[in-house]
């Protein structure tokens, strides 16, 4: 449906996109994943018109649309700010793109009446925008984008200006909208909970390149690099020295947490590597598992549903960050004591090399 | 009391600076210091006389064109200067250079453009477009006046829409793009509307002040009609009309009020738009 091929943008001297390429398939819901300043709303406007790429090009439905004008593209934005027309009802606002596609007066009715039952906006129809609330304007901006049967609809943090439980409930709206119309969508957010509940595919961006590109659960449990591991969730990184075992597909690693034993299908890119693994992966000792490593507790955060817990083991030089452990029951332990943890063998992974 | 002791300084000055001045031209339209005291005489033989409509009529057209004129070119010059643009706090100096151009020195500096043996002319003439000279300057309809109420006025309209223009957001102006809108329906749809309170601001101020001039009008307004300030002015100063001329400067004050009111009421529906598109009893 929609594919990016080898964009580049510069502006003056900073990078906004490096050679980005990946594809979008027919009803799929893509995050675009990165820090502020790695130039995912670049690329999205680029998408989108509001940016022309220096190089590359943009396909939608096997037709180049690069060189076209935003409102010669069959796409439709939902901004960060909303962007509704504020002397504009709600009614006339999800019809500005009708009436500039000079639908007939009967068919706006109908589309706006179906949209406006979409969103569970009725009793609202005719009031101006600041009548409303900031999860009803969000609403409106995703009516007025769906009315348009664009090709791909595109979204540029629409969450990030509505408090946290709100956020959550449009964050359902949205996704449960576009799999019943099967929405192409493009969605930009810096919020990785965000991405890794909506999306079919998460495009992870750093300083303008791909990072990596894969489903939630790729992206989660088979990070690629370090930037990815700590930037979707949290992440224990080790250097670590790599040694080949017998049994296929295992590996020794020597790390700061002691001799582990590593089960990877994918094999170490080198001998010294830096591996990760997630806080909630490991797990209390309660025999002699495999892969046990001892840990001191150094700070403790009950959070209600877990408990953080943040700890160092005496391979550790100082002021190298300790480890984080995440459990979902009370941990009956104290600041000081020494604790017995066992991590999964399949639940570390290889990342980039270590380099000098 | 105290607490409106405590005004005085502030509305005593507003009602001593504006109050007398309105106070005195009101008595005096009804001849109230005259032998034959108040009465509507001067009123009634000024309303009668068929030089006032066409001082109306002259005035009138020369100010809502000028005025319209001024807006119709601010508007294109605040888009444009929305964008960055190479030089624009120079570019911006110079649109404003003619407001601080006096008025009288305005018409005569246009005069000399546009008289018959002028540079205007004189290019036409060079460049074999015309024949002979046109006579442009102090015409009947008035063209030279609004040509100079135009270049006045503009750099002010300018100020007031570009203001207005800059406040709108630009991810309003990309949505409406975004939803296929040409340039024309962005600015008729979304610009125009948003900006009907600085457009009103502008229309009203520079038709206001167009209404009551008088330096484009003496110098380079119609041999054969005047102007209402002209017309304010011979009667007052060449016939020692004074109670007339009062009654002239209370009918152009009252046509500046009921015009301002009128504009406000003919711009408003644009502001915003709610009507209901589908109906109470709407089935979809």
């Amino acid at each position: 449906m929609l594919q990016i091929k080898n964009i580049r943008k510069c502006f003056d001297d900073y990078v906004a996109s490096d050679d980005i390429s990946f594809d979008v398939a027919a009803g799929e819901f893509v995050t675009l994943l990165g820090p502020s300043g790695c130039g995912k709303t670049t690329l999205l406007k680029m998408i989108g018109g509001f940016h022309e790429a220096d190089s590359g090009e943009i396909w939608i439905k096997g037709e180049r649309i690069d060189h076209l004008r935003p409102e010669d593209r069959n796409t439709a934005m939902c901004f960060q700010s909303y962007a509704l027309f504020p002397h504009l009802s709600v009614s006339h606002n999800i019809c500005f793109g009708l009436v500039q596609k000079k639908i007939s007066a009967s068919l706006q009715r109908d589309y706006l009446a179906e949209a406006l039952a979409q969103v569970g906006l009725e009793l609202h129809k005719d009031k101006l925008p600041s009548q409303l609330s900031g999860g009803q304007q969000q609403r409106v901006a995703l009516a007025r984008a769906m009315v348009m049967r664009p090709d791909v609809i595109l979204f540029d943090e629409p969450l990030s200006n509505l408090d946290a439980k709100l956020r959550e409930s449009v964050r359902f709206e949205i996704k449960s909208l576009q799999k019943k119309h099967n929405l192409t969508t493009v969605y930009v957010t810096h919020d990785q909970a965000e991405a890794l509940a909506m999306s079919d595919k998460i495009i992870v961006l750093n300083g303008g390149r791909i990072e990596q590109e894969g489903a939630p659960e790729d992206i989660y449990y088979r990070p690629v690099n370090r930037f990815v591991a700590d930037f979707i969730g949290a992440a224990n990184i080790h250097k670590a020295k790599v040694s080949k075992l017998e049994q296929d597909n295992h590996y020794k690693v020597s790390c700061d947490l002691g001799e582990l034993i590593v089960e990877s299908q994918e094999p170490p890119v080198a001998d010294n590597v830096y591996i990760c693994w997630r806080p909630e992966s490991a797990y209390r000792a309660k025999g002699d598992e495999e892969n046990r490593f001892n840990i001191k507790v150094d700070n403790l955060a009950f959070l209600g549903n877990v408990t953080d817990l943040f700890a160092s083991t005496d391979l550790m030089e100082a002021g190298t960050g300790g480890v984080r452990i995440q459990l979902h029951k009370l941990l009956h332990t104290q600041v000081g004591a020494r604790e017995e943890f066992v991590l999964p063998k399949n639940a570390i992974r290889f990342l980039e090399e270590v380099t000098a | 009391m105290k607490t409106l002791l405590l005004l005085i300084p502030g509305l005593g000055t507003i009602v001593f600076l504006m109050g007398s001045a309105l106070y005195t031209i009101v008595v005096q339209s009804f001849g109230v210091d005259t032998e034959i005291g108040a009465s509507l005489v001067y009123w009634s033989s000024t309303l009668s006389d068929p030089i006032l409509y066409r001082s109306i009529q002259y005035s009138l057209r020369t100010s809502i064109l000028g005025s319209l004129g001024a807006v119709a070119l601010a508007y294109p010059i605040a888009m444009w200067l929305r964008n960055s643009i190479p030089g624009k706090t120079a570019i911006i100096g110079l649109l404003r250079a003619p407001m601080f151009v006096p008025g009288l020195v305005a018409a005569f500096l246009l005069i000399n453009v546009i008289s018959f043996h002028g540079v205007l002319n004189e290019s036409l003439l060079a460049l074999g477009i015309i024949d002979k000279p046109m006579r442009i300057t102090n015409d009947k309809f008035g063209w030279s006046v609004v040509m100079l109420q135009v270049w006045k006025n503009t750099p002010f309209a300018l100020i007031l829409l570009s203001s207005s223009i800059n406040s709108i957001r630009s991810d309003v102006l990309d949505a409406s793009a975004d939803l296929g809108a040409s340039r024309w329906a962005n600015f008729w749809q979304v610009v125009f509307p948003l900006t009907i309170p600085a457009l009103q601001a502008a229309l009203i101020l520079i038709f206001i002040g167009a209404l009551g001039d008088f330096a484009f009008a003496s110098i380079a307004g119609s041999r054969n009609v005047y102007s209402l300030s002209v017309l304010m002015h011979y009667t007052a100063v060449a016939y020692y009309e004074w109670e007339k001329a009062a009654v002239i400067g209370l009918v152009i004050m009252l046509l500046s009020a009921f015009s301002a009111v009128l504009l406000t009421l003919v711009t408003r529906p644009f502001a915003n738009r709610t009507k209901a598109i589908i109906p109470a009893n709407f089935k979809g």
